[in-house]
């Protein structure tokens, strides 16, 4: 099969999937389900696969990617509540807090493997610091914001949109020009330089566009709960699950983080049913175990391992 | 078209490059030898821009490039090859060849379709989709040289294009670098292989422990007392 037959046929099936996927999950809030589980299904499944864009596409693996998705929270609860603005304008608001916060931090991408993962985590804390030190008029201080009204079914739609926007943006990358620059920088930084890729900048790219999904998901999230504080927003465990979920998955694969993301949900919920006293072990024996036997994560695995599975998995 | 000047470059206490001055005219072959570790690559490193160069200068058409980023010179019309050919091992060998050139005004079918003529050159148009890590050390050494030629190059350095490479290989290699000289090509050649390089470069050089110790043609080299103790000696 040549490769174009083979990239769209498996994207057309790919993208038929997204297409019943989105019509079933928009249908759920008319026939009443409770939207809870599915909420944060779809914010994880987003997180997970932004942060693919930053770790599966560069090498690097911010662990202080929960930074950007609390500035986003932060920056829409501050534009609805303070300044008293539509939603609307608080999405608006998180994606350019998302940019600007994304080309602050945009020079820590000199430093390379751990040392880039540890400083983004110490930059997550500081932005959590700055902003419980802000006055409680302009940042809500250590108590946070409460925006005062709710809209679940909105916030799920959001989400739900942004999910969609996020997978059919990864889809895309991994078939477009920039994709194939940014797997070169992955495969080797230093050649992909020599032979005239302009590595800086094209990570940037990459960078900034993780940091805006990330961004807007803590909006919608802000929206959905109607509270943000710092613990929450900032909280470095939404940063851990995105990379476990990811890698899971398979980083640099597209469909991986979504299925790292629902396969390590429905394990983590049923360690919780049947073991609640022993869950946080059990989980980190499962992630060891996932690690150890399926190193590139399931779908990354599986691809490796069945070459053929490539007509179907990416 | 090239003009090295003085260059110097210090590892820590080590002077790996100790001010070498050379020029490389248009559409010309200039070899460069030595034994292993007598600064060889750490010229073209610098040429490149990979290292900057400690001391000196070079030029490249009036453009000073010390200083310059690896991608810049590139773009500036010099390619090179690796002594370990160093292709992006999860790519496939078209989607390798499209990576110079990825940010190009050209468009996809266009620049594929250069990518797959050139890789019919050379026979491996077959196996265009396949990985990179796929292929033998000389295939990649090949590919190499094919991905150089995407931005159309004037000045190209190989390092070590033979060694470990199969001889039929080596012929088409051969067969590729006398082609592109016919085409106006200028080409530094890094060989352990002295026979391919005295009978290509019009122009040779001699290191040794990062000094030059002979400059000439192939005949004046041979003969050279000096280049045959380095060579032979100790
Ligand atoms: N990055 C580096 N750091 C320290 N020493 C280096 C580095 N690169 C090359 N050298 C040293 O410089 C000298 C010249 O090396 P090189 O240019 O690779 O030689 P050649 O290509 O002629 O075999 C060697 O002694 C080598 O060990
Ligand atoms: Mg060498």
């Amino acid at each position: 099969m040549s490769s174009n037959r083979l990239v769209w046929t498996r994207t057309s099936i790919w993208l038929g999937f997204l297409a019943l996927l989105a019509l079933g999950l928009g249908l759920l809030p008319a026939y009443g389900f409770s939207l809870a589980f599915w909420f944060y299904l779809l914010l994880w499944i987003t997180l997970a696969s932004g942060l693919n864009i930053m770790a599966g596409f560069t090498g690097y693996l911010p662990f202080g990617y929960v930074a950007f998705y609390g500035i986003g929270a932060y920056a829409a609860a501050v534009t609805v509540k303070m300044h008293g603005l539509p939603i609307w304008a608080g999405f608006i608001a998180a994606a350019l807090a998302g940019v600007v916060l994304s080309l602050l931090f945009a020079r820590t991408m000199v430093l390379r493997g751990i040392y880039f993962s540890i400083v983004s985590l110490a930059l997550a804390v500081i932005c959590r610091l700055l902003i419980a030190a802000m006055p409680e008029d302009v940042a809500g201080g250590s108590y946070g914001i409460a925006l005062g009204f709710s809209n679940p079914d909105g916030a799920y739609y959001a989400m739900l949109a942004l999910m969609l926007a996020t997978l059919l943006t990864v889809t895309w990358l991994a078939q477009s020009r920039l994709g194939m620059a940014l797997r070169a920088i992955r495969d080797d930084p230093d050649t992909a330089e020599t032979v005239g890729i302009n590595i800086g900048r094209v990570r940037l790219k990459a960078w900034v566009l993780s940091a805006v999904i990330a961004s807007m998901t803590g909006a919608i999230e802000a929206w959905y709960t109607s509270i943000v504080d710092t613990e929450t927003a900032f909280n470095l465990l939404v940063s851990t699950k995105a990379v476990i979920f990811a890698v899971a998955g398979g980083l640099g694969t597209v469909i991986g983080p979504v299925v790292g993301t629902v396969v390590m949900l429905i394990v983590d919920d049923l360690i919780w049913q049947h073991f609640p006293v022993l869950n946080v072990f059990l989980l980190g024996l499962v992630i060891v175990l996932l690690m150890m036997f399926l190193p590139s994560g399931i779908v990354g695995s599986l691809i490796r391992a069945k070459p053929f599975l490539r007509r179907i998995l990416f | 078209m090239l003009e090295v000047n003085a260059l110097r470059k210090v590892f820590g206490g080590l002077v790996a490059v100790d001010t070498i001055s050379f020029t490389v005219p248009e559409n010309s072959i200039l070899g460069l030898i030595g034994v292993n570790g007598s600064g060889k690559t750490t010229i073209m490193n610098c040429i490149n821009g990979i290292y900057d160069a400690t001391e000196g200068a070079i030029n490249f058409r009036g453009t000073n490039l010390v200083g310059k980023k690896p991608y810049e010179i590139a773009r500036l019309g010099i390619g090179r090859t690796f002594q370990v050919p160093r292709l992006f091992r999860r790519l496939t060998l078209t989607e390798n060849l499209m990576v110079p050139v990825l940010e190009d005004s050209r468009s996809n079918a266009e620049l594929t379709e250069k990518a797959n003529a050139l890789l019919a050159e050379v026979d491996l148009y077959r196996i265009r989709d396949n990985h990179a890590e796929e292929l033998s050390g000389g295939q990649q050494k090949l590919v190499e040289l094919l991905r150089v030629m995407m931005l159309n190059p004037d000045l190209i350095l190989l390092d070590e294009p033979f060694a470990g490479v199969h001889p039929n290989l080596c012929k088409v290699f051969l067969d590729q670098i006398l082609k592109l000289k016919d085409a106006g090509k200028s080409f530094i050649l890094v060989s352990h292989d002295l026979t391919s390089v005295y009978s290509l470069s019009e122009h040779l050089l001699v290191l040794n422990q990062g000094k030059k110790i002979a400059e000439g043609n192939a005949a004046d080299i041979q003969h050279n007392p000096d280049v045959i103790e380095a060579f032979l000696g100790r």
